[in-house]
């Protein structure tokens, strides 16, 4: 019981020391490019906000949804012969509220690239 | 029993948001509220087989869905609860330009969490309700698209909203180390048998009880509550102040009831939560003292709500908690309704002087506001006097008396600010700023049917408290 909380104490406090180690010694070389936020190679100081494509958002969640899908199959098909009818069922189930899902997604306009 | 009865109301459910959302995208119409009738259509079939399927006890999955009496009490009266913020938000949505008919479709679909998590008996099964409540929770704190005040509330809740499901998954993940298991009842005969990792258990039972602390607003975790309260648009603010706090006792009673007295015997969980009782009670009447904005003052009596049902919890009458919840449910629901009616078209009246002359100007909407914040105040011929008797009585009843005189000076100081709003509407010279344009017959039903439940439950409280016996008798232990 001890151990664990020791261990969980010597990690931690690991953590803090290479941070501070890193601080104290480390050199301290700086320039203005280098103190900047990193803002993904924008410049992080605009005059006004500029529209950024949200389309690849869209796509990236589309993408994850049917990814995580066909990770539900891979079990699904090891026991699909000991789960008999109901297995079917269920899975119909699911694909079918994905698909209803994509439809909906589809007539809202998410793969409308233009406009 | 097991039978697939069990997952009926929770299909109903998806069912109604399924259909609501490809009505919405096939059918573009200017006026959305027939979607809202077919919610109220699928709302009533779910609470009318809910009503059906009482005592009967149906399981699936293993047993890890279970329907008993307490599951179904709750079913029902959060079913009325969305019902009725359905209603009261028919002519608001689109006066405030949040009419997508997405809003029924997640109303819907934040009430199938509410199901998961009240019904399940395993606390994976429970995370994963958590989570459809949460994401649904975000996106309706968010509705008002162009609104910079509801886009900051969803942010927040967001950001915050997933720590705190982190929590429960940390917790759960030490729970599981100690007893090899995530399902309930498991984790209780774990608790009741000494075992050397008692340490490591306890610390993951005060992990998930902090995640569901946040989503009831206690105390130290409260900070959200008032900001996202006052950004949300209003129906969905009275959702929020009833629904997870509803939910999140439901789950605290199955946790924590069945072992109370051995792990109160240690006493640390115990003395813990009693302090955060009393500071619930305490920090949520006096900081809202000091609001102006109506929804502020209304969450920060929720938070303050929040601590008189710990108390009962405490106490371990679990009867009188779920009374006070669902006496809580009308009046705050009638509160945040009358709030709702204070709308025109883009602009939503929510300072303390806008109610200036209020009761005059709109008999109904303000007398009826005057009783739902004297029954939050707790004034005696009304529903909230009697939840707050019935708490405190059983802990004094178990000796928990200055928790209970804590109790009672901070209810005495949240009169100060529910009249204070009384005050407003009914002894200040009328500034002539409020014209709403709010002449709607669900509105007023809505309004009609919590004053109802409000003098119901205050006066003829008999049959209810019949039914939550016989709910909370349905618990395992």
């Amino acid at each position: 019981m001890t151990e664990i909380f020791l261990v969980f104490l010597i990690y931690g406090l690991l953590g803090v020391i290479m941070v501070l180690v890193n601080k104290i010694l480390g050199p301290k070389k700086t320039n203005p490019v280098k103190l900047k936020p990193f803002e993904c190679g924008s410049p992080y100081l605009q005059d006004r906000i500029y529209p950024v494509p949200i389309k690849y958002y869209l796509v990236a969640f589309l993408f994850l949804l049917f990814d995580v899908e066909v990770v539900y199959f891979f079990p699904w098909a090891l026991v699909f012969r000991e789960l008999g009818t109901a297995g079917v069922v269920f899975m119909s189930v699911y694909v079918a509220l994905l698909a209803l899902g994509f439809v909906y997604a589809w007539k809202k306009g998410a793969f409308q690239w233009e406009g | 029993m097991n039978s697939l009865y069990a997952l009926a109301p929770l299909s109903i459910i998806v069912l109604a948001s399924i259909i609501i959302l490809l009505l919405e995208v096939f059918l573009k119409k200017e006026n959305k509220n027939y979607l809202g009738y077919i919610s109220v259509f699928f709302l009533t079939a779910c609470f009318i087989f809910c009503f059906m399927s009482w005592g009967k006890d149906y399981s699936y999955f293993n047993g890890s869905l279970l329907l008993d009496n307490f599951a179904l009490f709750f079913f029902m009266i959060l079913t009325i609860g969305t019902l009725l913020i359905i209603l009261m938000s028919l002519n608001y949505i689109s006066l405030m330009d949040a009419n997508h008919g997405e809003f029924f479709a997640l109303l819907l679909l934040a009430l199938s969490g509410m199901f998961i998590m009240i019904s399940s008996t395993d606390f994976l099964v429970i995370f994963l309700g958590l989570e459809v409540l949460s994401i649904s929770s975000y996106a309706l704190a968010g509705l008002k698209k162009k609104d910079e005040q509801s886009s900051e509330a969803s942010v927040k809740y967001f950001l915050l909203g997933s720590f705190a499901s982190a929590f429960l998954v940390f917790g759960l993940a030490f729970l599981f180390g100690a007893f090899k298991t995530t399902d309930i009842l498991g984790i209780i005969d774990g608790f009741n048998k000494p075992t050397e990792l008692g340490l490591l258990a306890i610390f993951g039972l005060g992990m998930v009880i902090i995640s569901f602390a946040f989503k009831i607003a206690f105390v130290p975790f409260h900070m959200w509550t008032p900001d996202v309260y006052q950004g949300s648009p209003t129906p969905v603010t009275a959702f929020f102040s009833v629904g997870p706090k509803a939910v999140g006792f439901v789950v605290l009673i199955r946790i924590l009831y069945p072992y109370w007295h051995s792990l109160f015997d240690s006493n640390v969980l115990f003395t813990i939560l009693w302090i955060v009782s009393a500071l619930t009670m305490i920090f949520g009447n006096l900081i809202a003292l000091r609001q102006t904005n109506v929804k502020r003052i209304l969450a920060y009596s929720s938070i303050a709500h929040a601590g008189y049902i710990l108390v009962g919890i405490l106490a371990m009458d679990n009867a009188s908690c779920v009374f006070y919840l669902t006496v809580y449910l009308f009046m705050n629901i009638g509160a945040f309704t009358a709030i709702t009616a204070m709308t025109k078209k883009g602009k939503e009246y929510v300072e303390l002087e806008d109610y200036a002359g209020a009761g005059f100007n709109h008999p109904w909407i303000g007398a009826a506001f005057a009783v739902f914040l004297f029954s939050l105040a707790g004034f005696p011929p009304l529903g909230g006097f009697l939840a707050k008797f019935y708490v405190f009585a059983a802990a004094v009843k178990e000796g928990l008396i200055s928790l209970v005189v804590i109790g009672i000076l901070a209810s005495l100081v949240s009169v100060y600010y529910y009249l204070r709003i009384v005050v407003f509407m009914y002894m200040h010279r009328s500034a002539g700023k409020l014209d709403i344009q709010q002449e709607n017959p669900a509105l007023l039903i809505v309004l009609f049917l919590c004053l109802y439940g409000v003098l119901q439950l205050g006066i003829f409280p008999g049959n209810i408290l019949v039914f939550i016996r016989d709910a909370v008798g349905s618990l395992p232990f």
